[in-house]
């Protein structure tokens, strides 16, 4: 674990070099050097554009990812353990698992209009079927043994629901949230781009039609700081929850 | 006590669309005394496990029945317990909330859920683990707790499904005697599926051989051994070695006519 941080740093510490070393050789509108980057970002944080903007991207992201977690657990559990259910739904989800969700936004924008009820639809819509499609796998791959078990001492549907489905299913729920996680932060920067100027995604177009480079990648790197402390943060729920499987804990 | 009556048991076997039925026991006819270890031997796929979750009502059978104490089986009860070959332990539960689990069931308050645990987990010589996971144990350990569990709800009837078939020759052995150990001092009735025939005679009253699939009983027969059964003594009186021998022809007399 120590070493793996260490690597993590030194991993960090040579793409600043580098970045740095190419940014000061090259023009700085293409590649700005990563003191200048930083300096943007401080004056974006300063000047107090920054913070109101990422809230505002925040929120979304909790909303729409909240609802798709919720749901997308209800559906995926149900698809699992019915197989009317499934062979209702599975024809939908597969499909729009694999469709680009961006191709729903116009859809959206007529149905929620351009306000942050859209934004947070493209965030549930981006996240919901990964996590769909992870719990039912996971529900479906439960040992029939352990149903078996829990029969013979006498189980009611109930009991082996909640004692042996929902538990056993547990680590393949949380692989769908943390992969959810990923995809509602590309849902929360896609609508802020492409439904209503919002956010961090309407400075990203700010910047980058006003060739303002260094202050575009300031956000683009918020963005990934964001991406990167969502997915730790799941993670670490994941592990709390399913610390028992030694595998998961291994990412 | 338990008495199988004319039990036949098939399975729809479905390979892409081609429904084939598949006949696994045949008018199967058995009756098990009170306290009494018996052994169910016979070639693989010839019906033993099937017949078990008979006996335990895990599913039904299609003709014949089966009652215990003249009550007729036709769902799992609070007087039988099994004890399965792959363990079937709750990998997310340590050991000891695995032992609480069959007590759950039973709607025990928690402390005197805990307590039995305890108490049967020491008994099986598990007393120092009950905080560790099962994938931290061996399988001679993990089976253990099986039996633990399955003690616990203090069942009448143990249905043991090769219960050691996946542990080790040595740990088998030792798991052998313990079970025989704990047999003596509990008093229960004990099924015992296997495939070993030294296993079958060493621990059992009776031994029924079963015939392939559809399944019969092909024979039963008494294993005169006196007990307490040290296992090495056992192993080497003629006895022990004249019935396994015996056994073996059986088997393979009962694979002959079959084909």
């Amino acid at each position: 674990m120590n070493n793996r941080i260490g690597t993590n740093v030194l991993s960090i510490l040579s793409l600043a070099i580098l970045w740095e070393v190419v940014g000061r050789s090259v023009d700085s509108v293409l590649i700005p050097p990563l003191t200048q980057i930083s300096a943007a970002w401080w004056k974006l944080l300063a000047s107090g554009k920054l913070l109101p903007n990422l809230t505002m991207s925040l929120a979304t992201l909790a909303a729409g990812f909240f609802l798709a977690v919720l749901l997308g657990i209800v559906v995926g559990l149900l698809m699992g353990r019915f197989r009317a259910v499934e062979h209702f739904l599975d024809l939908y989800v597969n499909s729009l698992m694999s469709a680009p969700a961006t191709a729903f936004v116009p859809v959206l924008i007529l149905w929620f209009g351009l306000g942050v009820q859209s934004r947070i639809a493209v965030v549930f819509l981006f996240a919901v079927f990964v996590i769909i499609i992870n719990t039912m796998t996971g529900v479906k791959q439960v040992d029939s043994i352990l149903v078996e078990m829990a029969r013979s001492f006498g189980a009611k549907e109930r009991e082996i629901f909640l004692k042996i489905i929902l538990p056993a299913s547990l680590p393949a729920i949380m692989a769908g949230v943390r992969l959810g996680m990923g995809r509602a932060v590309k849902g929360m920067v896609t609508a802020e781009m492409l439904l209503t100027l919002t956010g961090i995604g309407a400075m990203i177009m700010q910047y980058g039609s006003a060739f303002a480079t260094d202050s575009l990648f300031a956000v683009i790197m918020t963005i990934l700081l964001i991406a990167m402390i969502a997915t730790k943060l799941v993670q670490w729920v994941d592990r709390r929850l399913t610390g028992w499987k030694a595998e998961i804990a291994v990412e | 006590m338990v008495e199988i009556q004319g039990v036949s048991k098939s399975f729809q076997k479905t390979v892409k669309h081609n429904s084939t039925e598949l006949k696994a026991l045949a008018d199967v006819n058995l009756s098990i005394r009170e306290n009494e270890f018996v052994s169910i031997i016979g070639p693989s796929g010839c019906g033993k496990t099937t017949l078990l979750k008979i006996i335990d009502g895990l599913i039904p059978c299609d003709s014949g029945q089966i009652s215990i104490s003249g009550k007729r089986v036709t769902a799992p009860g609070p007087d039988r317990a099994v004890v399965f070959q792959s363990f079937a332990l709750l990998p997310w539960r340590t050991v000891l909330a695995n032992v609480e689990f069959s007590l759950e069931l039973r709607q025990l308050p928690k402390d005197e859920r805990t307590k039995t645990a305890r108490d049967y987990l020491h008994r099986v010589g598990l007393a120092d683990f009950e905080n560790h996971y099962p994938h931290e144990l061996s399988g001679g350990m993990q089976q253990r707790a099986g039996l633990a569990r399955a003690l616990a709800v203090n069942p009448m009837i143990l249905l043991m499904d090769e219960p050691f078939g996946a542990v080790d020759a040595q740990t088998r052995q030792l798991l052998q005697e313990e079970l025989l150990q704990l047999w003596q001092r509990e008093r229960k009735t004990v099924i015992f599926v296997t495939h070993s025939m030294d296993e079958a005679v060493y621990l059992s009253d009776r031994v029924v051989v079963m015939t392939p699939r559809p399944g019969r009983v092909a024979e039963v027969l008494d294993v005169p051994l006196p007990r307490p059964r040290p296992a090495d003594e056992v192993r080497r009186d003629p006895k022990f070695v004249d019935l396994t021998n015996y056994i073996w022809d059986s088997l393979k007399k009962a694979m002959a006519n079959h084909h």
